[in-house]
């Protein structure tokens, strides 16, 4: 009861209550320098590894060209924007496993409008990223008002797609894709590949999106106390639902790009982006924040991995080293991320 | 015949307070010995000083069984060698496990070749529960039991030995504060037939009339002190809450009774659902109305159920005239309510997030104008840091990174922020150092100049004979007594905590 058992024996048990310890300041300071390799680890060894692919004999020819700058950058778009989807409502703790089959789902869905129903462009791209968001309606739903486990039903949803995906292109590659687009994906301005445009903006967007409103906000809240967020008077559900239709959308942007740059869309095509993008946001909570899933964060961890695999296949390395290098960052990143968030607790304590 | 536990002048001092002093008492093999005590009396120190979580101070010495020990080396494993079982509030039963498997706990399973033999392990365990008496399949998750059964299982755990006489001493931590009336008497029943038997219990409890029909001897702490051991028969309920309560003085002065305007901020009528049943209150504004009563009253759920987060089964709220929707929280929010919760690691607290961002949690609409707009945010962090004096590295520091008090300060400005027609407050200090302690009813005291209610929900008297202008006793779901400031004394608020009628017909 914590009438009698309460009062008096919780505040003896916290006697220095009141003021930090004077000693938290001290030490505070003493860990500056490795408060910012924390911070920025991962930041340098990127910086690192593209001074070595650089001067290494083996990559120094093609790595520090502008035509594989911008390889790396075009190719890498798909990715980023599909990890920035299912950053979304990673912020919120919500797992999104759908991310790739709602990017394979979405490029089917903008073929078919665009060339079987011979739509505009602009209805096509729409239609794309409707149906992506409206995906992310129905994971939302059952995740925030059934508070069913956002693993299993994206999970589920995920499979679920890839059928629809196969009855929908019978097996088929759908061809025929509009010639704009065609030049969105493969074209540059300025310079710069089109398709990185499309990731800056995305990405920006994101960043204000998580930032700077209410419903970013909210995220961040209900990722750190989901109780306490319902007691300070935040919809939650509605958050966490919402939070699965805007990831939708942008993996729906996502979907639009790949067809963009491939210029076909078949049934599998996409699924594989779930684990990388989840990687990558995982590699990135390591750093700038470390703790935090970020936009920022995000980027570093798509191209870290990117310039990492893109120097060993110049160097002449075979195929199975890039799910390798891209599954040990993972392994080692989330390991990193557990032993700092255990480290961060100890210190709030 | 010895005694079953004796402590000899067992006393704890705590920096800056005395829990307990030169404590003596036994018990007697088989009795069912009854503890008893008010906020702060000591009585869970002891329980806690006998399990071997705290150390004693070094003088005192404690006997159990066979064997005795200095009372500043009390262990858990001494503590269990000399044949001491406890049964704790939380019982620590795994509910999805049957009830053979949480008996099994901390035992070795009975195998066969290696494997566990379910067969051989369930008879034991249906052995041990029929033996006891408990009315329970051991395959039965723990669960789907009602309330009283799973505290009768805990209670089998502790005795699954006891025909091999391993047991001398039963320790019950308050085992009814939960359980349903009709629940408590099952319980207190089998109880009196294990001590019968011959079982020495010891029962925490603060229900007077547990003890008088149930208990044979009482014996009675304040203060931290000793005050009585005595047999339970030829006392009644007047003489043990007097034992209880004693004879207090109020240590502080009496404030002047606060000028309160006659309109009425918060009307509750016929709130019932969970522990409530059928609550009336009116919180008139800018007064603070404190609401006491023991555990198990209803007074956190009063608190919860008024805010939205409990959908009541019946009764309404109105605030300034508009009702409340039920089991809503942004309509509590909207209508101007504030509640500063119990528990704040798990209710309150963002601890991973900046300063700046707990203190707009509940007011973050002001800040968006197009998007959120972070510099008078910042700014007015800042200003409530200043205000408040919340001691914090800067304004977007982690709140995790302050001490306990600052984090309440926190909590507190949040709602203040949002300049709150009424105030829900559980426990608003606990676990907050003096100085925090004062500034916080500072605060408080102010927000209610300003015209802010308060209902105010706290175990500790002296903060409730501080801040109340009324106060009204909650037992078992109900309202049972009310008073204003100028009558309520601490011995008041004591007595009819601990007198209200506990059963009702």
């Amino acid at each position: 009861m914590t009438l009698s058992a309460g009062t008096r024996d919780d505040q003896v048990q916290a006697p220095h209550d009141g003021a930090p310890p004077p000693a938290g300041r001290s030490r505070r300071t003493t860990a500056w320098p490795l408060e910012l390799v924390e911070r920025f680890g991962l930041v340098l060894l990127l910086g690192g590894i593209v001074v070595f692919f650089c001067l290494w004999p083996a990559t120094s020819d093609v790595f520090p060209t502008v035509a594989n700058v911008r390889n790396i950058a075009a190719n890498e778009s798909i990715l980023v924007i599909a990890a920035l989807a299912a950053l979304i409502p990673l912020v919120a703790e919500r797992f999104d496993l759908s991310v790739g089959a709602i990017v394979a789902t979405t490029s089917i869905a903008t073929a078919k409008i665009a060339t079987e129903w011979e739509l505009p462009l602009v209805l096509a791209i729409a239609g794309g990223v409707l149906v992506g968001a409206a995906i992310g309606l129905v994971n939302g739903f059952l995740i925030a008002y059934f508070n069913a486990n956002s693993l299993v039903i994206t999970l589920g949803m995920s499979t679920l797609l890839a059928g629809i995906g196969v009855l929908w292109t019978g097996y088929q590659t759908l061809l025929g894709v509009p010639q704009p687009l065609l030049d969105f994906g493969n074209l540059s301005w300025l310079g710069i590949p089109r398709p990185v445009w499309l990731l800056a903006a995305t990405a920006l967007a994101v960043a204000f999106l998580l930032g700077f409103t209410m419903f970013g906000r909210r995220l961040l809240a209900i990722g750190s106390n989901e109780p306490a967020s319902r007691l300070v008077g935040m919809p939650v559900s509605r958050t966490v639902m919402l939070a699965f239709a805007c990831s939708g959308a942008v993996a729906g942007v996502a979907g639009v790009l790949l067809l963009a740059r491939t210029g076909s869309a078949a049934a599998g095509v996409g699924t594989g982006y779930t684990l990388p993008a989840l990687a990558a946001i995982f590699l990135g909570s390591t750093t700038i924040r470390p703790g935090r899933f970020t936009v920022a964060g995000t980027l570093v961890g798509v191209f870290f991995v990117a310039v990492s695999i893109n120097g060993l296949t110049l160097a002449g390395a075979e195929d199975w080293v890039e799910p390798v290098f891209n599954g040990a960052a993972v392994v080692l990143a989330v390991s990193a991320a557990a032993v700092i968030a255990k480290k961060r607790k100890r210190a709030a304590r | 015949m010895g005694t079953a536990l004796e402590f000899v002048r067992v006393s704890k001092t705590f920096p800056g307070t005395r829990a307990l002093s030169e404590v003596s008492f036994a018990v007697r093999p088989g009795s069912f010995h009854a503890l008893a005590g008010g906020n702060g009396s000591g009585k869970s120190t002891l329980i806690k000083i006998l399990a071997g979580v705290y150390q004693a101070d070094p003088e005192g010495e404690v006997r159990c069984g066979g064997s005795a020990s200095a009372a500043d080396s009390v262990t858990p494993s001494w503590s269990h060698r000399a044949g001491v079982r406890f049964v704790h509030q939380d019982l620590g039963l795994f509910d999805t496990m049957t009830v053979a498997e949480n008996l099994f706990v901390g035992r070795r399973y009975p195998r066969t070749a290696g494997a566990i033999a379910w067969t051989a392990m369930r008879r034991a365990a249906q052995e041990c529960l029929d033996r006891l008496r408990v009315p329970v399949d051991a395959r039965t998750p723990v669960g789907s039991l009602r309330p009283a059964d799973q505290t009768l299982v805990a209670i089998a755990r502790c005795l699954f030995d006891s025909a091999g006489g391993e047991v001398s001493l039963l320790v019950l931590d308050e085992p009814t504060a939960r359980l349903p009336q009709a629940e408590v008497d099952e319980l207190l029943s089998r109880l009196d037939e294990y001590a019968a038997n011959g079982q020495s219990i010891l029962y925490v409890s603060h229900r007077l009339d547990e003890i008088l029909e149930h208990a044979d001897t009482v014996t009675v702490l304040r203060d931290g002190r000793h005050v009585a051991t005595r047999p339970v028969a030829g006392l009644d309920r007047a003489q043990l809450t007097g034992l209880i309560v004693g004879q207090q003085r109020d240590l502080v002065e009496k404030r002047e009774p606060r000028p309160i305007a006659p309109e009425v901020a918060v009307t509750v009528r016929g709130l019932s659902g969970g522990p409530l049943r059928g609550i009336d209150l009116d919180v008139r504004r800018g007064e603070i109305l404190a609401v006491a009563g023991l555990v198990g009253s209803g007074r956190t759920s009063l608190v919860e159920t008024i805010f939205g987060v409990h959908r009541p089964a019946g009764g309404r709220v109105e605030v300034n005239g508009r009702r409340l929707r039920p089991g809503s929280v942004p309509d509590a929010v909207a209508a101007g309510l504030a509640y500063v919760p119990e528990d704040r690691a798990r209710h309150a607290a963002f601890t991973n997030l900046g300063l700046e961002m707990n203190l707009s949690a509940a007011s973050l609409r002001r800040y968006r104008r197009g998007w959120l707009r972070r510099g008078p945010e910042l700014r007015d962090a800042a200003e409530d840091i200043r205000r408040y004096s919340i001691r914090a590295p800067g304004p977007r520091a982690a709140l995790g990174q302050l001490s306990g008090g600052n984090q309440q300060k926190a909590i507190l400005a949040r709602w203040l922020r949002t300049r709150p027609a009424v105030l829900l407050l559980d426990e608003p200090t606990q676990g907050v150092d003096v100085g925090a302690r004062a500034e916080i009813y500072t605060q408080i005291e102010k927000a209610v100049d300003g015209g802010t209610s308060v209902l105010l929900v706290t175990s500790d008297l002296d903060e409730l004979l501080h801040l109340a202008d009324r106060v009204v006793v909650l037992a078992n779901g109900r309202v049972t007594d009310t008073a204003r400031q100028r009558d309520v004394t601490r011995e008041w608020v004591a007595t009819r905590m601990f007198d209200a009628p506990q059963e009702i017909p």
